[in-house]
């Protein structure tokens, strides 16, 4: 490696990027201040609330908002606030790690074969269509299902049946960017060195998928905790007590009409977190020059 | 000939992912590697537990015999026994599909006005005010998951203006006034959920559209903006939305199972989860494949719309 570049200080970088802040979209400068807090509760939040996610007779069961308790208090007495703070890193963490593992995987797997191209590209290809044919919500409750009652409210099992249902979807995504790619110059001068397809797909393509990756991963992360709520909401999620919201959500949906806030404050919490995902998503597709899409079915 | 050669392949291709996903739907179920009996029974089952699972799943034969069985009942449109309550899969499922079809239909006739109004709306106040709330108010609701949107409809109608049942409950003493009524708000919620998906194509596909030369020249005629955009805009902007449309029809094979499960709505999608639920392994296998079938099917039929509103590809075939 050569030798490390004198970095800018930290002042001068956070100088540099306050400059540019102003002229990023509206939608991503919205976008960040929502990601940001979100961020600050996942990392701060649990040290600041009073009650714990599990932690009974916080308050009386039922007794609706209060400044003690802005989303009520549910059935067993827990503060539902207090709950869906707790839950913010969980939701953040299993999102990214779901969203991370499925792009890593599909975009090597789509770039690799829109290179190399002929059979494998064709096997690749058939397989990944096979696999998106399954509608999103069903394949991810399959994953989990299968997988048995042993494995169920496993954490892990909610990461692998979301990246399960997005390798697929970046496959077939990077190949078609990797299509592209293959036609230039640079590529075939590698191919004519006789270099080895993997390194090709690491040092000449990824670098150059970058922008599109990066839309592909910002937009697959904003439907992550969707995608994760509704397999807690189903059952086949996370088990109770944890606070994952669309658990919750579940949870509280038979006191609806008792305390709605029960419900309204999970609800606004992961729709809050979406919305900021997709507004960053949408204001970077813009800065790197592409155009947004929304995570299709 | 190019259009029908394009069909054809299309069609071909379509099969291959049918096949394909109906051996990975069996493998994923059946045969991963490791006892199936004691992964689905957990570890506390007996063996006796096990053994009845394993003849009532016929695991001892091999499973590539097993997979051929299974594909050949499906051909027939036999997809074997429920386990739980040992019952033809096919009297189990007709039922459900045929409510699960009459709450798409009724989405999809919501779907259609929720998406073209707005989108007109927009497209015709480009970068004014109304334009921006509808964009507002489309992210927010793109962002809104599907079963708080639900819970949101419910409060708001059930609870703030008592108009509509909580649950659509349906059985056979149901009158028709009542299962109207129990179709309102899971038909609503699929709809909404659809139609934002394909506003903001269609918005930007009309603006497109509406920019190009021969509705200039529509305009220079003296066309009224009225038959200009009904006769002459919308049907060129939807063409690039009906992919999107696919993947709505898609997108309500999985939006049902989340949507019925939300409003109690006796269907497909609540049969899905219910199979998943009590690991039902014959009627998991049959919902899954018969899911991912009608995605490929809607995709097909997109494929070839496509390609019969493509005038150039249809001047070619003639």
């Amino acid at each position: 490696m050569s030798a490390a570049r004198p970095r800018p200080g930290f002042m001068a970088r956070l100088e540099r990027w306050a400059r540019l802040w102003p002229t990023t979209p509206r939608s991503f400068r919205i976008g960040s201040v929502i990601l940001a807090f979100w961020l600050a509760v996942a990392l701060a939040g649990p040290f600041l609330v009073p009650y714990g996610h599990a932690q009974m007779l916080a308050g009386t069961p039922l007794s609706g908002m209060s400044w003690a308790h802005p989303f009520g208090v549910d059935q067993l007495g827990r503060d539902v606030f207090s709950r869906v703070v707790h839950g913010a890193h969980l939701v953040l963490l299993l999102s990214i790690s779901a969203t991370l593992i499925g792009l890593v995987i599909g975009s090597f797997l789509g770039l690799l074969s829109g290179y190399i191209g002929g059979w494998f590209d064709e096997v690749t290809m058939r397989l990944t269509e096979a696999l998106i044919s399954v509608p999103f919500l069903i394949l991810a409750m399959l994953i989990v299902a299968v997988a048995g009652p042993g494995l169920s409210g496993d954490p892990l099992l909610v990461v692998v049946a979301v990246a399960a249902v997005y390798i697929p979807r970046v496959t077939r995504m990077a190949r078609s960017a990797a299509l592209d790619i293959v036609t230039k110059d640079y590529i075939t001068i590698t191919r004519l060195r006789g270099e080895r397809a993997a390194s090709v797909v690491r040092r000449e393509m990824l670098p150059n998928a970058t922008g599109v990756l990066l839309v592909e991963f910002a937009t697959r992360a904003g439907f992550a905790p969707v995608l994760i709520g509704s397999l807690g909401f189903l059952g086949f999620g996370m088990r109770p007590p944890t606070p994952e919201w669309g658990l919750m959500i579940s949870e509280y949906r038979g006191l609806i009409f008792l305390s709605p806030a029960t419900v309204a404050g999970p609800g606004l919490a992961l729709a809050s977190l979406v919305v900021g995902l997709n507004l960053c998503t949408e204001g970077a597709a813009r800065i790197l020059g592409r155009a947004s899409q929304p995570a299709s079915p | 000939m190019l259009a029908l050669r394009m069909i054809g392949r299309r069609a071909a291709l379509s099969l291959i992912s049918l096949l394909l996903v109906s051996l990975f739907i069996f493998v994923m179920v059946e045969a991963l590697p490791g006892d199936a009996a004691t992964r689905y029974l957990g570890r506390m089952a007996t063996e006796e537990q096990k053994a009845l699972l394993r003849t009532r799943l016929n695991l001892d034969t091999p499973a590539p015999q097993r997979y051929a069985q299974w594909l050949a009942g499906i051909v027939r449109l036999d997809f074997g026994n429920t386990m739980v309550v040992s019952r033809p899969i096919r009297d189990v499922l007709a039922p459900k599909i045929a409510n699960t079809l009459i709450l798409a239909g009724a989405a999809f006739l919501l779907y259609l006005p929720l998406s073209l109004i707005p989108a007109a709306i927009q497209a015709l106040n480009r970068d004014r005010g109304v334009d921006h709330a509808f964009s507002v108010l489309t992210l927010v609701l793109l962002s809104t998951p599907d079963f708080l949107l639900g819970t949101l409809l419910l409060l708001l109608f059930v609870v703030t203006f008592p108009l509509l049942p909580a649950m659509s409950v349906v059985d056979d003493a149901t009158t028709f006034t009542e299962f109207m009524r129990a179709l309102v708000l899971p038909a609503l919620t699929l709809g909404l959920v659809m139609s934002v998906y394909a506003v903001r194509f269609l918005r930007d596909g009309l603006i497109e559209v509406l920019d190009s030369e021969y509705i200039r020249m529509a305009e220079l005629n003296g066309l009224p903006r009225r038959t200009i955009l009904l006769r002459h805009a919308l049907p060129n902007a939807m063409i690039p939305t009906l992919n999107v449309t696919a993947l709505n029809i898609a997108y309500m094979m999985g939006g049902v199972v989340i949507v019925e499960r939300v409003f109690g709505f006796p269907g497909f999608g609540s049969l899905t989860v219910d199979a998943m639920l009590t690991l039902d392994v014959p009627l998991i296998e049959a919902t899954v494949l018969i899911a991912a079938a009608v995605y490929i099917g809607a995709n097909l039929l997109a494929d070839i719309g496509a390609v019969l509103l493509n005038p150039r590809l249809r001047t070619l075939s003639e």
